[in-house]
């Protein structure tokens, strides 16, 4: 790519023919090929097993492709450039312990902003204010492992949300969290990509995805179906048979069509009540 | 005889030595046959700490617990000479992080290990092993490979098929369906009621899932701050207004059923706690 182009740019990445296999276990993705524009907000579905954690992985360069490339705002993933690209990408592991090195939550959150060479003075705002976002101030001079599950999801996200990077990637990071907790976050990261920041989230969470631009379905290590959010919401098809399911107002709407049921402005409503949930 | 708790409290030793109270005069009793319970509650409530305490991995700092006919204390000392064994063996804890429960080279290893370590002979364990991995939806060639080397969904699978394998009288889930996809949710779900039905066995599940609670549950408690503040039936639990206040949520079928009722005057009275008995009612009111 043309480094030139540079501000003409549109994708914040693109990945061509991405293959990857775990040496003893055969191919968990092969060729994968997507775009996520700048500034959008891309859901990744999928069974258990699909390849989305290695997906995600591969983005940061975290494992290295089998096959196939990946381009991170105008720069190809490589030996070279992964620690810029780290620097534009952030990720909040499915399992929050994977996430944890330092001895406190404090040293946690501060981890990732030493790495960025963020000074001082702005660090320790910085650990405050995301520590009280994520409601965990109080839990600041605490071991990271002496938390309870969701508690450890919260420090884990509020690591990665002080870093404020171009890029964030949620892997699951809202699956152990409260009802109350996990609508909280959810409204904060689209605060997050209304202000511009690019977000992939990947869920099983049906209700996570209604708020995305586009929803990407794995089936197997490979592209299921990628479009529009809509689209793939009322695509049963697609959806069920990647272990995944409708809404439950999207799931009533298509019952009611099957049998012929109809009634005015019905359709209208279950469409907007799946969006509220 | 039963699990049942006398005012236990339970404070976690900290690093700053000033501990941290996690249960607070808790109070329960949990039948050892025929009963379906929920446990849900805010982040942080004590809802792991609780069931550690029901298979007696941690024991009070205050009170006592009965574990079907075992006294448990707060004192080291008064609990000496309690088998704990026996207790593990009957009372099934899936942990909430399936990495807690993963150590050994292959997923059939880790599996048999929980039925050998309580007496079943090797090719008892091993048939059970291929029963249970095929019980939590994944096929036979899982056996072979470590457990390490899975995606998170898939731990979770093997996690619960350890605990299942070694058929527990008493079957707790520390949030046994986070992670799960949608369909594995269902069925694993459905795979625990059908050994509480089928078995008329206890089962206990941590979720997050309101409509898991409205769905299954007979009984639901509800932790806040490490105290039971709820323990009753799901239906009046989910008409009062406090819920917020706990951080809970209504579920998706009472959401639903009540918007259908409030904008176009379907009748949906009665009782409707699945999909099925929803799309059932529309249809008879919409035809
Ligand atoms: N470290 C590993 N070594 C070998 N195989 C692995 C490893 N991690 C994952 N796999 C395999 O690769 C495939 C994709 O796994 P991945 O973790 O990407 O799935 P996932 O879509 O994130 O699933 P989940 O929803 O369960 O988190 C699976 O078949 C899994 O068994
Ligand atoms: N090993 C530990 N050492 C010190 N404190 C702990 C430890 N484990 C948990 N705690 C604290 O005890 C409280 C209860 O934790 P517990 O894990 O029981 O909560 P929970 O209800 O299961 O929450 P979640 O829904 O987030 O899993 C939390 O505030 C937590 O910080
Ligand atoms: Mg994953
Ligand atoms: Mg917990």
């Amino acid at each position: 790519m043309d480094t030139l182009l540079g501000d003409d740019i549109l994708d914040m990445i693109e990945i061509k023919n991405l293959g990857f296999s775990y040496q003893e276990d055969g191919v968990a993705l092969s060729d994968v090929s997507f775009n996520v524009e700048k500034g959008e907000w891309l859901t990744i579905l999928g069974h258990n097993g699909s390849g989305k954690s290695t997906l995600s992985k591969l983005l940061v360069g975290l494992l290295r492709p089998s096959s196939g490339t990946i381009t991170v705002d105008g720069q190809v993933l490589g030996e070279e450039s992964v620690y810029d690209i780290r620097k534009k990408i952030g990720i909040v592991f499915q399992n929050p312990d994977n996430q944890f090195v330092g001895v406190t939550v404090k040293d946690d959150i501060a981890f990732g902003l030493e790495n960025l060479q963020i000074p001082r003075d702005e660090m320790v705002k910085r650990i405050d204010e995301y520590a009280n976002r994520v409601d965990m101030a109080d839990f600041l001079e605490k071991e990271p492992q002496a938390l309870s599950g969701g508690q450890k999801q919260r420090v884990a996200i509020a690591g990665i949300l002080a870093m404020k990077t171009d890029v964030i990637i949620f892997d699951e990071a809202t699956s152990m969290l409260d009802p109350k907790g996990r609508k909280t976050i959810l409204k904060y990261i689209q605060k997050l990509n209304e202000e511009g920041v690019t977000v992939i989230t990947i869920t099983h969470d049906m209700r996570e995805s209604v708020l995305s631009d586009r929803i990407l379905v794995l089936k197997n290590g490979e592209v299921l179906k990628i479009g529009p959010t809509k689209d793939i919401l009322l695509d049963k098809e697609t959806l069920e048979s990647s272990n995944l399911e409708l809404l439950l107002p999207l799931e009533v709407m298509h019952t009611l069509e099957q049998k012929n049921i109809t009634h005015p402005k019905l359709k209208e409503f279950l469409w907007q009540l799946s969006l509220n949930t | 005889m039963a699990i049942k708790f006398e005012h236990v409290s339970f404070q976690y030793k900290s690093i700053d030595n000033k501990g941290y109270l996690a249960l607070d005069d808790v109070n329960v009793v949990i039948e050892n046959t025929g009963e379906f319970i929920t446990l849900i509650g805010e982040t942080g409530s004590g809802k792991s700490t609780l069931v550690q305490h029901m298979n007696a991995l941690l024991t009070p700092s205050k009170g006592s617990m009965n574990i079907l006919g075992v006294k448990i204390s707060s004192t080291a000392k008064e609990n000496k000479d309690v088998q704990f064994n026996p207790i593990r063996k009957q009372v099934g804890l899936v942990f909430q992080f399936p990495e807690y429960q993963l150590f050994e080279e292959t997923v059939e290893k880790d599996i048999m290990f929980g039925p050998k370590n309580f007496g079943v002979s090797e090719s008892e364990a091993k048939k059970r092993a291929r029963e249970a991995i095929n019980i939590v939806g994944l096929d036979d060639s899982y056996l072979s490979r470590s457990p390490f080397n899975l995606s998170g969904g898939e731990k979770k699978r093997v996690s619960i098929a350890g605990i299942l394998a070694m058929e527990p009288d008493i079957l707790i889930l520390d949030e046994p369906t986070s992670g799960l996809d949608p369909r594995g949710r269902d069925a694993l779900l459905e795979v625990f009621y059908q050994i509480h039905t089928s078995l008329n066995k206890t089962v206990l599940i941590i979720t997050h899932d309101m409509n898991t609670v409205y769905e299954y549950a007979k009984r639901v408690l509800v932790m806040r701050e490490g105290a039971l503040v709820y323990d009753g039936d799901p239906v009046k639990l989910f008409s009062r207004k406090n819920i917020d206040n706990w951080n809970l949520d209504v579920p998706d079928i009472i959401q639903l059923k009540d918007a259908l009722e409030s904008n176009f005057h379907l009748d949906m009275s009665g009782t409707i706690r699945n999909k099925k008995a929803l799309l059932k009612r529309l249809e008879e009111v919409l035809s």
